[in-house]
């Protein structure tokens, strides 16, 4: 969300879930919500079957790819550069939103100066699209109307994913889609609150309400509220601590509800960090194999045993609340901190989980307006400034949160790991309807193992037939990293060259294959492109 | 546009129709069909409704509003059509509204519900399902007479489900396991209720008043509590450190407890109207033997089962001799018999005027007291006893015949003259039965006045449970004579209900309606296709001492079920009650409308096979009434429902549903199915006592955040739905949304905080775990600083739980390393 907030000056998803009722045209790229967020991939279907017009960027063939008006099968990886040359086209045909871009943006020529390398015939070579495909959605998308971009981690999950938000983000001011009820950039955010969590400063470079460390000011007025010297050095993401840890300068860790031995790319690394470790603690609902490797281990209660707040992709807060008594001596995550905290001689003094709220509304801006006694009816979306504020459904409708909406162009940086002689397979991965992460609470429910009793690699037609791939015969992927074994079906929905697999069933752990490289900005991992190399398992038969 | 329902005067939006404004103008009109704005093909008719000036009925659903429009939606004849659609509707659903167990126990516990519970592993919250009715599940789960069983479908498959096994299983599971019910109270409400007498009634009185909010003090004339279950029933049925156990439970409820009081002689009812009290209820059981009116009965060694049982549980020493009678053919007598086998008396004999199936004994208390060597003199009757020469008691016995019917056509046995024998024994105990007095009760005037029956039981009216005196209520075997604890239970649960509404003031609880639905009220009218699919599987045996062992002690005889066994057991429930029973609109309505099902006759046989193929869902068209709900609630369209024709009636007859590929199991049809043709394959306690509780929530899985109501019992999360009025989602879930909740209660959740010993992760506590963590941190911040500590946040907790941990790294730790997985 780092890129939205350079651009806009404020990284969540700019509209509502409920605008998709009045979106004329989607631009969904690197988003399958059929599996990844349901509820609202329903709500897309339907705008769709009311006559909304949609484009999907997509190299899996996913339901909405099959149905959309226009399908842009292209290349793993390679969006910026279709991004790029959309704009180019856009430009060149003099498209683009004059007015919108004039009064609500900048540095405008900058982008110009960009697109112009992006040739239609250029970009069709990096993506592999046919040159019509790209007049047509770049035609489609700059059309007058409410024009909305949908995109996932199949944007983030890149070295190069805050480039191709950004150019997201250039793509719609260009055409004036921004501040439109039922347009606008919304990415959808993976998890529950992740959203809230970065809202809460969880995050290395920024305090809760996402003050920058450079804000001294800022930093003057947490010290008064919290009454202690805060450090201003900057921090060091998550995705660079098992490397700090290999190289001792990180000696102890604290895990709070993660499963990094499962879930972080590259994982043969991470177990090699978690036995370096000095100290390690992990709070969390189950003993995970991370956990399996702590000092001490926490035992927290989950979402239905205590009271909170989420805060979900469209930035609405709303509460959970207890239904039932944690397991055993199980506690409320809130009340372990506050007690770690004061043998730590930090005395916090809450009482409730609405006493840390009431904390976190005082010092966030966004957040002001918001009480426990307001949502208990139905959530707010902030920002929420004062007690009588309705909420804000749509972003930055009369200006940018950041003032005015900054160009900020980004070339096409091919992606870290192309398939090649020794690895020649694309491998991307998503995840499975029924299940979530690496399944550790749907992993309990006996119906869901009925649904997805596990995971295959979806191998084209044609590359099956080239490798001597069968259907359901086991198969074993290898990166340079690792390697797993899976069985194997036979679909269309993958591209040639391009095997896909979801990513939730522990017995096939693909985090052994992915790529740990890094995104400059965010620091993501390039999760969802590495190369591979597939070898059928005879001795394993189906 | 301004229109009338009902006289009352409404504003409401052109364009829509009556049924939309009513529901909007919060009016009820009832519908099986309707929903999401669509009605079924052949809709169910029920929102009928009178437009004044227009002839007939016209639907709500489809009538579309008109200005100055003036409608009723109940009338007469509004009313007797929707009884006609109704009963036609009914008269080809096909189900059980509750099981047959469950009609049949004196204490209508949900069986089915406990049995599922045990099924999925859940055996404390099966402990307060029971708990929901029985406070006694210990002793009940031990000397049930087990109605339940009796009427259990399964024995015409194979045997009937070992159900009280079942209830005793989870009562010693969760005492093995110390688990805490937490069951809570309702607010005080100030009004205090005064129990004479500590037994299964007593006690069950002081359970339910408690959880009521009353202030509840047992006054009990014996050193312990229990009464009957203690004094009467002998350990080798109930061991003393098990009802120990069950009666320490329910005084955790804040019950006060006066021992060693004796009604009438430490104090009377009128001290306890002088006290305050605002209500009484006398249970003090039937403490009085019926005495043995021969010659001889009051010689020594011959005495009265109820002090024999006494004096043995209460450990006092006795000697019986060699040789034993015991007269009476009651349960008391056979636990009498049993006994003194047990107190080492080699030869016991049983002396009943009758025939052995004759005994007003259980079948099964006989069965076990012959096991026991117990022996059996019938149709003989003591006529008198006399001390003979040795020391010993011979005891005159004549033969028995039946005589000739009298008036009301009962044949009497009359002794055949001449037939006497003599038989020698060392100690006679005498089981004639029991009364609440020995004539009238003694204390003050109250008490002298009391109103008794001829059996020397207290009169109490039965709707009221109240005696002849204001305030003053009995209930239990003080008024009925000896009975069963689970009928002790229900009699004292009700007075409970009485003496509520009395002293709050308010109307008694409607009692739950009768009306069922039935596959077949006795056994002959079960159509055994029903049974279809089912594997004979015989039921599991009870793991017990064999009498030559167990009759050397006191100790337990029954050693109770394993949790496999259990288990194996509760699998062979058929689950003949509707697990809809909580959600079903025909059978609300059919209450609602006066339906009687029994009347309208009912389809007796089924016609579709139980469909089982959905991973998530199970689908019985026996009970589909088309109302096509499941189809028009679709937001996928991934489901069809036809029929191959319809009857006279309009019914639809060759059903058939299918789930089409595109079904992504998001369970919304399952919530808006009218009747229970569609359920969650989980989904299988029916709810019929106490209802759910819903708690809404926010999902924890994706970043939509939809909108979850949790549906809570007791402390289990049964079942997940969603508000069709709330954003985001506005009533539409995912599988996981509907379905992955299963981690919350799973048996894998951490319960301890763990620590590191000797390279092994050991239970610990939290004290020690925090210390732990704060000293290491401390020593790692010394050596290395702040900076070598770094913390993952988590973007599944809680805003307030990331804030706070966030906070915990920059002050407690004082280092910017903390960061989440939000792009992992």
């Amino acid at each position: 969300m780092a890129s939205l907030a350079l651009t806009f000056g404020s990284g969540a998803m700019t509209n509502s879930i409920a605008d998709t009722e009045k979106t004329d045209l989607f631009l969904m790229i690197g988003s399958n919500p059929d599996t990844s967020h349901p509820t609202i991939g329903l709500r897309v279907h339907q705008a769709v079957d009311r006559g909304a017009k949609l484009v999907v960027v997509d190299p899996r063939k996913t339901k909405l790819a099959e149905r959309a008006d226009l399908w842009l099968r292209i290349k793993p990886g390679t969006d910026v550069a279709l991004l790029n040359g959309l704009m180019s086209i856009i430009i060149e045909e003099d498209l683009w939103a004059k007015k919108f871009v004039e009064e609500r943006t900048e540095d405008f020529t900058d982008l110009v100066k960009l697109a112009k390398k992006y040739t239609p015939e250029k970009v069709a070579e990096i993506t592999g699209l046919p040159v019509d495909q790209l007049f047509q959605a770049a035609r489609m998308y700059a059309a007058e109307g409410r024009h909305a971009i949908f995109h996932g981690m199949g944007i983030t999950h890149y070295v190069t994913g805050t480039d191709r938000v950004k150019s997201i983000a250039n793509l719609a001011m260009l055409c004036g889609k921004v501040g439109v009820e039922g347009g606008g950039c919304n990415p959808l955010r993976g998890q529950n609150n992740v959203q809230g969590a970065c809202d809460m400063g969880a995050l290395f470079n920024t305090l809760p309400g996402y003050g920058g460390l450079e804000n001294d000011e800022l930093f003057d007025r947490y010290e008064k509220v919290w009454k202690i010297r805060l450090p201003r050095r900057p921090g060091k993401p998550a995705t660079e601590v098992w490397e700090n840890v290999l190289k001792g300068e990180i000696r102890g860790v604290y895990v709070f509800g993660e499963d990094p031995a499962v879930a972080d790319p590259n994982i043969a690394h991470v177990h090699k960090a978690l036995e370096k470790l000095d100290f390690l603690v992990v709070q969390d609902l189950f003993l995970t194999d991370t956990a399996k490797a702590a000092d001490v281990v926490l035992p927290a209660a989950c979402f239905a045993e205590k009271d909170g707040t989420f805060t979900n992709t469209e930035r609405r807060v709303q509460r959970i609340r207890k239904a039932v008594n944690p397991p055993g001596d199980a506690k409320p995550d809130w009340e372990i901190f506050r007690d770690l905290s004061k043998k730590m001689g930090y005395d916090m003094n809450y009482n409730s989980a609405e006493d840390v709220f009431e904390e976190i509304r005082s010092l966030l801006p966004q957040y002001a307006g918001i009480t426990y006694e307001r949502l208990e009816k139905v959530g707010l979306q902030w920002p929420v400034p004062t007690i009588d504020h309705p909420g804000t459904a749509v972003l930055h409708t009369e200006k940018f949160t950041r003032g005015k909406g900054l160009f900020i162009p980004e070339d096409y940086i091919p992606p870290v790991e192309l398939p090649n002689d020794e690895y020649p397979m694309a491998f991307t991965t998503g995840r499975d309807l029924a299940r979530y992460n690496f399944s550790s609470m749907t992993g309990k429910t006996p119906e869901i193992d009925v649904i997805s009793p596990e995971c295959f690699a979806e191998v084209n037609p044609i590359d099956a037939k080239r490798l001597g791939i069968t259907e359901k015969c086991w198969v074993r992927l290898t990166s340079k990293r690792g390697s797993v074994e899976m069985r194997a079906t036979i679909t269309d929905r993958s591209q040639e060259g391009t095997i896909f697999s979801t990513y939730n069933h522990l017995e096939a752990l693909v985090n052994f294959l992915t790529l740990d490289a890094l995104d400059r900005l965010s620091r993501s991992p390039e999760y969802k492109l590495c190369a591979i190399k597939v070898e059928v398992l005879d001795e394993k038969a189906a | 546009m301004n229109i009338t329902i009902n006289g009352m005067n409404i504003i409401a939006q052109s364009g829509i129709t009556i049924l939309e404004a009513a529901t909007r103008s919060q009016i009820y009109i009832p519908t099986l069909c309707h929903v999401a704005g669509k009605t079924a093909d052949a809709p169910c008719g029920l929102c009928v409704v009178e437009i004044e000036g227009r002839e007939g009925l016209v639907r709500a659903c489809t009538t579309q509003l008109a200005e100055g429009m003036a409608v009723v939606t109940d009338s007469s004849t509004i009313k007797k059509h929707r009884i006609e659609r109704l009963s036609c509707l009914a008269e080809t659903h096909f189900g059980d509204c509750k099981a047959p167990c469950n009609l049949t126990c004196p204490g209508q516990i949900n069986v089915q519900g406990y049995i599922a519970h045990v099924s999925k592993g859940e055996y404390e919250e099966a402990l307060r399902l029971v708990m929901e009715r029985n406070p006694f599940p210990f002793s009940v789960g031990r000397v049930c007479p087990r109605f339940c069983e009796t009427r259990c479908r399964r024995i015409l498959v194979d045997e009937p489900v070992s159900i009280n096994h079942l209830k005793r299983f989870v009562a010693d599971w969760c005492m093995t396991h110390k688990i805490d019910l937490n069951i809570s109270c309702e607010p005080a409400t100030g009004k205090r209720v005064a129990i004479i007498g500590g037994g299964p009634s007593g006690l069950t009185g002081a359970y339910y008043l408690s959880r009521r909010g009353h202030d509840v003090t047992v006054f009990e004339s014996e050193a312990k509590l229990g009464g009957m279950l203690r004094y009467g029933l002998p350990e080798y049925k109930i061991p003393k450190d098990v009802l120990d156990y069950e009666i320490s439970a329910i005084l955790r409820m804040g019950i006060s407890v006066r021992l060693n009081q004796k009604w009438g002689k430490n104090f009377t009812l009128q001290d306890l109207k002088n006290q305050g009290f605002d209500a009484i209820m006398i249970s003090i059981g039937v403490p009085i033997d019926q005495p043995l009116e021969i010659p001889g009965a009051t010689l020594p060694n011959v005495i009265p089962a109820t002090k024999l049982l006494k004096n043995l549980s209460s450990g006092k020493p006795g000697k019986y001799g060699n040789r034993a009678a015991v007269i009476g053919g009651n349960n008391v007598a056979m636990e009498t018999a049993r006994s003194l086998i047990r107190s080492g008396v080699d030869e016991v004999t049983i002396i009943y005027p009758r025939a052995k199936t004759e005994m007003p004994a259980t079948q099964r208390n006989i069965r076990e007291a012959e096991k026991d060597g117990v022996r059996f003199l019938l149709v003989s009757s003591p006529v008198q006893i006399m001390k003979n020469d040795s020391g010993c008691l011979d005891m005159d016995l004549v033969r028995m015949k039946l005589g000739e019917p009298d008036e009301r056509d009962v044949r009497h046995p009359e002794a055949i003259p001449g037939s006497n024998t003599i038989l020698q024994v060392d100690t006679v105990v005498y089981s004639q039965g029991l009364m609440a007095c020995a004539d009238k009760f003694e204390g003050g005037e109250l008490e002298r006045t009391l109103e008794i029956t001829p059996k020397n039981n207290i009169k109490s009216n039965p709707r009221t449970s109240l005696t002849n005196h204001p305030g003053i209520y009995a209930a239990g075997d003080v008024t009925s004579g000896p009975r069963s604890v689970i009928q002790s239970v229900v009699a004292a649960r009700r007075a409970v209900e009485n003496i509520h509404a009395q002293i709050m003031d308010v109307a008694k609880e409607a009692g739950e309606s009768r009306f069922n639905f039935s596959r077949g009220r006795s056994f002959d009218d079960v159509d055994t296709k029903i049974f279809k699919g089912v594997k004979t599987k015989l039921r599991e045996k009870m793991p017990e001492r064999a009498p030559e062992i167990s009759t050397q002690d006191f100790d337990e005889i029954r050693l109770g079920f394993s949790e496999k066994m259990a288990k194996t057991e509760a699998d062979r429930c058929l689950s003949c009650g509707c697990s809809a029973y909580d959600r079903c609109d025909l059978k609300e309505l059919s209450i609602d409308y006066g339906i009687d099902p029994n009347k309208i006759g009912l389809r007796k046989v089924p016609i579709y096979e139980k469909d089982k193929s959905h991973p998530t869902i199970i689908v019985d068209l026996n009970k589909c009434i088309f109302c096509q709900r499941c189809v028009n609630s679709c937001e996928y369209d991934a489901l069809e429902l036809s029929a191959t024709s319809f009857d006279q009636k309009g019914r639809p007859e060759g059903l058939k549903l299918v789930f089409k590929d595109n079904c992504v199991n998001c369970g919304n049809c399952v919530d808006h199915c009218s009747t229970g043709t569609l359920n969650k394959r989980d989904a299988i306690v029916p709810v019929i006592n106490e209802e759910m509780r819903e708690v809404r929530s926010t999902c924890p899985y994706c970043g939509a955040g939809c909108q979850l109501i949790l549906k809570v019992k007791g402390d289990t999360l049964m079942e997940v739905t969603s508000d069709p009025n709330l954003a985001p989602n506005y009533g539409a879930l995912c599988v996981k949304g509907r379905y992955g909740h299963k981690f919350v209660q799973h048996k894998d959740r951490l319960t301890k905080p763990l620590i590191r010993k000797g390279g092994q992760l050991v239970e610990t506590s939290w004290d020690e775990a925090l210390n732990e963590i704060a000293k290491r941190f401390f020593d790692i911040k010394s050596m290395y600083g702040a900076d070598a500590i770094s913390g993952f946040s988590c973007a599944r907790a809680t805003n307030e739980e990331n804030f706070l941990m966030q906070k915990f790294m920059r002050t407690a730790i004082g280092t910017n390393n903390i960061d989440h997985c939000a792009r992992l």
